[in-house]
């Protein structure tokens, strides 16, 4: 078998950086060669109520990674999402609202290694 | 790489969290670090927009959970989970479908709950574990989760097109996986409606 590959990295990913415009930014190519997992935030066309169950449910995730220290980065931003992580104990994590690929990689590969590299907790 | 042309979009696929987040695999389980690129790329090559969907299993059994087949997970705490977690995601595929936007779910075959055509079972799994690697498992069906968001995109007229990402099958292969993802992507399908019938899922 395989060893597990994860990098216990992920991103918290505005749509439009999901699924940009033409000329936009595709910040999943850049988080695929920087080794780092997205979870994507509700585009902004989506009803409110419908908006904030899926954030709840991003924040309810989010916190499991969290607990397991996992680290946390938010690619641009989305109305709601710091009240959905607040109701989950979790703070927004270090934010940013890139331009380019060159400045979001570089932001990326300029995290600290996260607290925990192992799946196992029996390894941590 | 990261400014690519987009295509004019054909549809929206509904695809596995795991396929963009591999951090939620069951342990041993992630194939790549974070993006499960074969996927990913053939989505935007195609010009499909990409809906990502909550992990049913992550939030639940949470991150060090052992790996399950269907029977194991197969409770009624993990079907209100399931169906409370289809309940959204069907809200937005209804946003979509509305506006008469094509819309595909990709899940994950093998998976006791993100199976689409192949699912896991064995009936006589639990207690102290005892299984050796390569025990069978897989079998036709669905996995949870996706029967339940099935069947909820089928109380509200939408049929979806079905497909799975491969890689924990024994015949798995990128090349073949891709074509038929494409594939896919191309059949004909009948405009989703709120008053549509429920059909045959592909």
């Amino acid at each position: 078998m395989k060893p597990d590959e994860r990098s216990f990295r992920i991103a918290l990913v505005a749509d439009g950086y999901v699924n940009p415009p033409p000329d936009g930014l595709d910040a999943l190519a850049v988080l695929a060669s920087a080794g780092w997992g997205a979870m994507q935030l509700p585009a902004d066309d989506y009803p409110a109520d419908i908006a904030a169950r899926v954030l709840a449910e991003v924040a309810e995730q989010a916190e499991e990674f969290s607990r397991h220290g996992y680290d946390f980065v938010l690619i641009g931003d989305r109305d709601g999402l710091a009240e959905a992580l607040a109701s989950a104990g979790l703070a927004v994590p270090d934010q940013i609202v890139p331009a380019g690929a060159g400045e979001l990689l570089e932001f990326l590969n300029a995290r600290p290694a996260p607290a925990v590299s192992t799946w196992s907790w029996l390894d941590c | 790489m990261e400014r690519r042309e987009q295509p004019e979009q054909r549809g929206v696929a509904f695809v596995a969290h795991c396929l963009m987040n591999q951090n939620s695999k069951v342990g041993d389980g992630a194939h790549c670090a974070g993006i499960y690129s074969p996927v990913v790329d053939v989505l935007r090559d195609q010009g499909w927009r990409i809906e990502q969907m909550p992990c049913p299993e992550l939030a639940f059994t949470g991150l060090n959970r052992f790996w399950a087949v269907r029977e194991q997970l197969d409770t009624a705490a993990y079907r209100r989970h399931c169906r409370r977690l289809a309940a959204a995601v069907a809200d937005m595929i209804e946003v979509r479908a509305s506006r008469g936007e094509d819309i595909v779910l990709i899940g994950v075959e093998g998976s006791p709950s993100m199976g689409v055509h192949i699912t896991s079972s064995d009936p006589a799994r639990g207690g102290l574990p005892e299984w050796a690697e390569g025990t069978a498992e897989l079998t036709s069906g669905e996995g949870i989760f996706v029967e339940e968001l099935r069947e909820e995109l089928g109380r509200r007229g939408i049929v979806p097109g079905l497909g799975g990402e491969t890689h924990a099958l024994p015949d798995h292969d990128e090349l073949t996986q891709q074509t038929r993802l494409v594939s896919l992507l191309d059949r004909p399908r009948e405009k989703p409606s709120r008053t549509s019938p429920v059909g045959q899922a592909e």
